[in-house]
């Protein structure tokens, strides 16, 4: 008798003391500003780390069937799909061990991917299914390399009429154009002290928001910005981003959005987060950043404010405009999620 | 019905006769309900949220080193944040000094920290910076040549009151991979010094290192005198960078006119580094002497 009213008065303590516990935590976290504002899923990889393990997450891509694909290279699963809410519906591939970049490109109905390797130094296309259907070395006719290690290619971006545009972020920082059967057309960037030229090369992508002016928006992730160019190769503008080591630029609807490895304020130290622009390029929100500020044209610069990220190192915005986040070097962590509020 | 395993009827847990719940039901009623609901309520409220903590605060100056007074500003753009400080070394905390404007440093010798709290998320890191005030005046020095990529303005560099951030290619600071670098000190005329102090940079990421040994010598009876050393440990715990300020004594102060800072690298970078094996490197930016 004793005993049991024991066992109920302590039970009904233990009772009283967690509950508090569940309410402490109870506002919630939302990430970024103006418009642009999500709240945070950490949890959202429902992958079983000994059938699926990931060494870094570098990038992300959805398929026309909306399933989330992931590269990593972790050669006993480059890619992981995924579908929306976190669960593993295949893998593939093995011989990718400096899988880097990863882009989709709809071709004719079908969804064709290019994946980078720093390791392999090629960039590779196949089908969704991972069937290698083109290989390019390094362009040998540029007359810029005299080996293939001095090519490290870290990005693609394919124009609408085909062609594809390479980035050797970890290489020459050049950028690479070809046709769509990859063949040499021109290179332009490169490392220099003109505006017009890069350091850290990191990514690329093709810009259509001003559909009468299509660019390309490359990053040179060192000195803190992307730099934009027509189609040719002919320098346009740098967009400054003092503080932010960025990685590719993704673009979805009216938005350009890129993870940030690092900021420049705390270099080494897990002090990543992720940026968006507008349409005008101008900064509206930073996720786990410092809230953006211009003085004129000048933009305040940005740093990490909460630890929520490590070392973001790509973005996936999908068709429910949802965010994926694949990070470097955090601890072999999976993809985190986040949903606008 | 059955709750965790328990199949009971709501009429016979209670005893019809005494209107008491009967003693096997009412202890496997404990075990089988409200042990669960605890194991519920624990796994809930430990996954019910993400706990971030803050990044540091931002420490904002033009250089560490100043001739009278300066002013340190200090800054994080997130809102519903303070940032609390301290002027005495010791860690700041929740009850320390609000910054709310820029703060004045007028001593010889200020170490600054900064930490920022808020109700949302758990508090930040502590980041800290120290500021030097001048000393003596030095009319030159003379320095072993410093590697061609980290040469900033030649020696004037270590005197011109330019420095003290983390930032190596500002051109604040001279960097050095020779194994022994020298520098020498012309004051701008003989007097009693007590102290000198060379600022250095701690940077593992960059292969810099702290010098293994460190040696100062005052000039006196037409020879260096040795007068103060210090050897280094390196810290491999240690993450990110910062600026080292090192100060030596000279034991009751010396009557001269020319000082020798004499540095030893270290030999080969240890073990727990990606650079085993290899040189390291050293930086300076700013001698001083008082």
């Amino acid at each position: 008798m004793k005993r049991n009213e024991f066992v109920k008065a302590s039970s009904l303590g233990l009772l009283g003391a967690l509950l508090p516990v569940q309410y402490m935590g109870k506002t919630e976290v939302i990430l970024g500003h103006n418009n642009k504002r999500y709240k945070i899923n950490t949890r959202w990889s429902q992958a079983d780390v000994a059938r699926y393990p990931v060494n870094n997450c570098h990038e992300m891509v959805q398929d026309k069937k909306g399933r989330i694909l992931l590269l990593t290279d972790e050669t006993r699963n480059n890619v992981l799909i995924y579908n929306k809410n976190g669960k593993i519906l295949d893998s593939w591939g093995t011989e990718y061990p400096g899988a880097h970049g990863f882009t989709l490109f709809h071709e004719n109905g079908e969804d064709m991917l290019f994946i980078c390797d720093n390791n392999r130094h090629q960039v590779i296309k196949t089908t969704i299914d991972g069937r290698v259907l083109m290989t390019l070395d390094y362009p040998k006719e540029a007359g810029i390399y005299t080996k293939a290690e001095e090519y490290v290619p870290t990005e693609t971006a394919i124009a609408p009429n085909g062609d594809i545009y390479v980035a050797d972020g970890y290489g020459k920082d050049y950028i690479i154009q070809y046709n769509h059967k990859g063949e040499y057309i021109r290179h332009f960037g490169g490392k220099g002290d003109t505006p017009a030229h890069l350091s850290n090369a990191h990514g690329i992508c093709v810009d259509l928001r001003d559909k009468a002016n299509p660019c390309l928006v490359v990053s040179s992730r060192v000195q803190n910005a992307f730099k934009r160019y027509d189609l040719a190769g002919k320098y346009l503008e740098t967009i400054d981003l003092k503080g932010a080591w960025v990685c590719r630029p993704v673009i979805k609807g009216e938005y350009l959005y890129a993870a940030v490895l690092q900021s420049n304020n705390s270099t080494g130290a897990q002090s990543g987060f992720v940026t968006i622009l507008d349409k005008n390029n101008k900064v509206v929100s930073n996720l786990a950043g410092s809230t953006p500020q211009y003085q004129g044209n000048q933009i305040e610069e940005m740093y990490q404010t909460i630890k929520a990220f490590q070392y973001p190192h790509d973005v996936l915005i999908d068709d429910e405009e949802c965010m994926y986040v694949a990070q470097w070097n955090s601890g072999k962590t999976y993809p985190i999620k986040l949903e606008q509020v | 019905m059955s709750i965790f395993g328990t199949k009971f009827t709501l009429n016979r847990a209670i005893c019809s006769k005494t209107k008491k719940i009967r003693p096997a039901l009412r202890t496997r009623y404990m075990k089988n309900l409200i042990l669960p609901t605890l194991l519920l309520l624990y796994t809930v409220s430990t996954n019910a949220q993400d706990s971030f903590q803050l990044a540091r605060p931002l420490l904002k100056y033009p250089s560490a080193f100043f001739t009278n007074e300066m002013s340190v500003e200090m800054a994080f753009a997130e809102p519903s944040t303070q940032i609390r400080y301290t002027l005495d070394g010791q860690e700041p905390t929740e009850d320390s000094p609000l910054y709310t404007q820029p703060v004045r440093i007028t001593k010889r010798f200020t170490s600054v920290k900064a930490r920022v709290f808020s109700t949302i998320y758990q508090p930040s890191d502590v980041i800290e910076a120290t500021f030097i005030k001048d000393g003596l005046p030095i009319k030159s020095v003379e320095n072993t040549p410093p590697n061609q990529k980290y040469k900033g303005s030649g020696a004037v560099t270590l005197i011109d009151n330019k420095g003290g951030t983390t930032n190596i290619s500002g051109g604040t600071w001279l960097g050095f991979q020779t194994d022994t670098v020298e520098i020498v000190m012309h004051l701008s005329k003989k007097e009693k010094v007590k102290n000198v102090l060379v600022n250095l940079l701690r940077d593992y990421g960059s292969w810099i290192f702290l010098p293994e040994k460190i040696e100062v010598f005052a000039f006196k009876n037409n020879a260096f005198q040795l007068v103060d050393n210090k050897t280094f440990e390196q810290n491999k715990n240690v993450n990110g960078s910062a600026c080292v300020a090192t100060v030596f004594a000279l034991k009751n102060g010396i009557k001269t006119d020319k000082l020798k800072i004499q540095l030893h690298l270290v030999k080969q970078i240890p073990d727990w580094h990606a650079g085993k094996g290899n040189k390291s490197w050293i930086f300076i930016d700013e001698v001083k002497a008082y």
